[in-house]
């Protein structure tokens, strides 16, 4: 069975995503962009053009390029809104014969060619079936679209008719809050009310949604057709024009280039000043007049784009409010908010939304993308896909053992599918350590003792070594029933020990979340827990190598004899090694550290004085 | 045969019935579970294959938006060779080439156009229109220079064109 696609069938722009492996993912399309401007032209030479090449000539062509057609599609011509937009798009609209619109795209040499706006959205929805086939070496004959929610009947009628026309079988018409939704899983959310905030490039949409039983219903829709993020761009170039023109006494607004390279830069700006706080416009040589050549160069920042886009984002707000009244819900009643549109990046405006709602909207998909992906979802679902898959589990938490100083050591970290298995090298901690207790545990908390125990084994009859030389191979195994099998074995005598722990995905999801949440809590007081504990372990170790070394050097058996290191040094050394033992069970990390540095400071000393006595014996060799 | 004979030898056949009942079960699922489990394998296989192509391309335009905002500096440079003109300072030229060498390296085209070329949305992206005696559609200046990175068109040529007079 061939796949079905999710499109996003935008007023600027559209996408296509498909279902892969049970998750959903973009299609790039043959320019190799993940989006497709939603126009078509025919050009001077008569060749019909689509998306991108439909765009770059847009400019010379305005008669014959059309875009938005979305704000057309289904509705009559005596429509308000197509009075409206009759008279801002540059090309023609007339009435057709059944009292909708038709759209002029002239054919070069001769006579006028008038089109049904659905025919327009065919050619663009054929372009992104081509594309999807080419990407995905397959044919593609069926396709879930996606719709405002306030599209009615004869709207929806003819997008779905536009698919036809591109050789699609619409499989089904969605809502685009709906898809939004899906895209975040919150369809099965029973019961659960839901807003959508959807800031486009040329359109706000409000949508608000509750989750039945197996629907998602629309409760009511709100929005203002013309306000998007455009306008935001149109701001900031008006904005930069009439500073230049302050300072310079140019008016950039009537040199075409110019003009051109002010807009890429202020949208750059734009994007910029959502992560940046300031950002600086640089564009030499911009323009010249009789004074010579002209340079822009002017700073840019957060706030005072704010300040000037501050009234759209509150006129948004506004719509949100009137949207929710007229659901006749309270902002209290709304458990979800999800944002979409490339705008809601900006964070004044994910302010607003979440000052509005008192609480965090969902932002974490592209929201450029969350509509496709959402249609590539609802795609997944008629097509089984979703359902085929194998469902594997996931263990809720991470599972590990303690180590050294009370540590939780990770061997699976909470999220990893299962079945799995994972195994680790251990060793002892003291010299001539001839048992390990391995301490099984589950959780989220850097420490041990915060974790929950699963199990508690040893693993005896080690061979005496000195600390560290041992090696204890430590291996988890969970099958696909969450049960955990857990191994412990010395390398060199090939003993082993072992643990089976049933049940550890037997947590329900609030304990799981619970015990999510307060690994989070407590995550600055467990990492310092965690730094001061791995310094005491590193302080013991320093400790202990300074000590050997210093009875190695005094030992006649090992080669290097009394006296290589001078008494002063060694007294020193052995100084830094008391200064040591007395911070390191102490709480003060940094003062560990210092006691660390110092003696490691010290013990070089030792090392270059050893090397200059044995560098001495040999110098005294040669001369015997 | 006694009865109570009868009643074993029933029984037995129940038996057997029921296992070869169970066998039945028994093959469908191992089927089920056999296919499920290629199925698997070959996904994961064609999922490694996809990804080593997706990697590939990932590393081929992963410079892509670093030498998209390159561009504008050269065109900055551009931009002051004509303005300046002859006063240029040749070590400015020795700029502007050094940088193009370096990103011309990285798989950067500048996209040519010959005298009497026709548009080609494909490349160009026509900015405005002046009257000519030209054919119609003919690029008559650039305005700004395109560029393609690796056999992509990173950003269309800007071009004036003809229209009848």
């Amino acid at each position: 069975m061939s796949k079905i696609i999710g499109i996003d069938l935008g007023t600027t722009y559209s996408e296509t995503a498909i279902i892969e492996g049970g998750a959903p993912r973009i299609l790039e399309n043959a320019e190799g962009m993940r989006i497709t401007p939603s126009i078509a032209a025919v050009s001077k030479s008569g060749e019909k053009l689509v998306g991108l090449l439909a765009k770059r000539q847009a400019i010379t062509n305005p008669k014959n390029t059309i875009f938005s057609v979305k704000r057309l599609i289904g509705r009559k011509f005596t429509d308000k809104e197509v009075q409206h937009d009759k008279k801002w798009l540059p090309y023609d609209i007339r009435e057709s014969s059944t009292g909708g619109v038709e759209v002029k795209m002239g054919v070069p040499g001769g006579g006028d060619k008038w089109y049904k706006p659905e025919e327009i959205s065919a050619m663009i929805l054929a372009k992104l079936k081509t594309d999807a086939e080419a990407k995905l070496g397959e044919k593609i004959e069926e396709a879930v679209i996606t719709v405002p929610a306030y599209f009615d009947d004869s709207q929806r009628q003819a997008t779905k008719t536009a698919g036809e026309i591109a050789g699609l079988k619409v499989r089904r018409i969605l809502n685009e809050p709906t898809a939004a939704a899906l895209a975040y899983g919150l369809n099965k959310k029973k019961d659960e009310r839901i807003v959508v905030y959807d800031f486009g490039g040329g359109t706000f949409d409000v949508s608000v949604l509750e989750v039945g039983d197996d629907t998602v219903e629309v409760k009511a829709t709100g929005g203002d057709t013309h306000l998007g993020g455009d306008d935001f761009d149109k701001k900031i170039i008006e904005y930069l024009v009439n500073e230049y023109k302050k300072l310079e006494g140019v008016d950039l607004a009537k040199d075409a280039l110019a003009l051109q390279r002010l807009k890429e830069a202020a949208e750059r700006a734009k994007h910029e000043l959502s992560t940046a706080f300031e950002t600086e416009i640089n564009l030499p040589y911009i323009t010249s007049d009789a004074a010579g050549p002209r340079h822009f160069l002017m700073k840019f920042n957060r706030s005072k784009l704010e300040e000037l886009v501050g009234d759209l984002i509150n006129h948004s707000v506004k719509i949100l409010d009137q949207t929710i009244k007229e659901a006749s819900f309270a902002v209290k009643d709304i458990n979800e908010i999800i944002l979409v549109g490339g705008q809601t990046r900006m964070p004044a405006m994910q302010d607003a939304v979440k000052k509005y709602f008192g609480k965090e909207p969902h932002k974490n998909l592209n929201p450029d993308e969350v509509v496709a992906l959402g249609a590539a979802i609802q795609a997944g679902i008629l097509q089984g896909e979703v359902k085929d898959i194998l469902l594997l589990d996931v263990t809720p938490l991470s599972l590990g053992i303690e180590t050294l100083g009370g540590v939780f050591t990770k061997l699976i970290e909470k999220n990893t599918t299962i079945p799995t298995a994972k195994s680790q090298v251990f060793s002892t901690a003291a010299d001539n350590q001839t048992s390990v207790e391995i301490h099984v545990l589950q959780g989220e908390r850097e420490m041990a003792s915060d974790n929950k125990t699963l199990a508690r084994f040893m693993l005896d009859g080690l061979p005496p070594a000195p600390r560290g030389m041992p090696q204890v191979e430590v291996i988890f195994d969970i099958d696909a029933n969450g049960i955990l099998n857990v191994s412990a074995k010395d390398k060199a005598t090939n003993r082993s020990q072992s643990v089976r722990v049933e049940a550890t995905t037997a947590l329900s999801k609030e304990e799981v979340e619970k015990l999510k949440q307060e690994a989070v809590v407590h995550a600055d007081e467990d990492r310092r827990k965690k730094e001061l504990v791995e310094a005491r372990n590193q302080a013991e170790n320093l400790i202990y190598a300074t000590e050997k070394s210093l009875k190695d050097a005094a030992d006649p058996s090992t080669g290097s004899g009394q006296g290589k290191v001078p008494a002063d040094i060694k007294e020193a050394v052995n100084k830094k090694v008391d200064a040591l033992k007395s911070v390191k069970d102490g709480q003060d990390l940094s003062a560990i550290k210092s006691a660390i540095s110092e003696l490691s400071a010290e013990l070089q000393k030792i090392g270059k004085e050893m090397y200059k006595s044995g560098s001495e014996d040999k110098e005294d060799k040669k001369e015997a | 045969m006694s009865n109570q004979e009868e009643v074993k030898k029933l029984e037995e056949v129940d038996e057997a019935k029921k296992l070869v009942e169970k066998l039945k079960k028994c093959e469908v699922e191992k089927d089920e579970y056999l296919n499920g489990w290629k199925r698997a394998k070959a996904d994961f296989i064609n999922y490694q294959k996809d990804e080593a192509k997706r990697f590939e391309e990932a590393i081929k335009f992963a410079n892509w938006d670093l030498v998209r905002d390159l561009i504008t500096v050269l065109d900055s440079f551009d931009l002051a060779i004509v303005v300046l003109g002859k006063e240029v300072e040749k070590g400015i030229y020795l700029i502007r080439n050094q940088l193009e060498d370096v990103l011309r390296k990285r798989g950067l085209e500048k996209i040519m156009i010959p005298v009497g070329q026709k548009f080609d949305p494909t490349l160009h992206e026509a900015i405005s229109e002046v009257e000519s005696d030209k054919p119609v559609g003919t690029i008559i200046e650039e305005v700004e220079r395109g560029y393609s990175l690796n056999g992509r068109v990173i950003r269309p040529a800007r071009v004036k064109i003809t229209k009848s007079k």
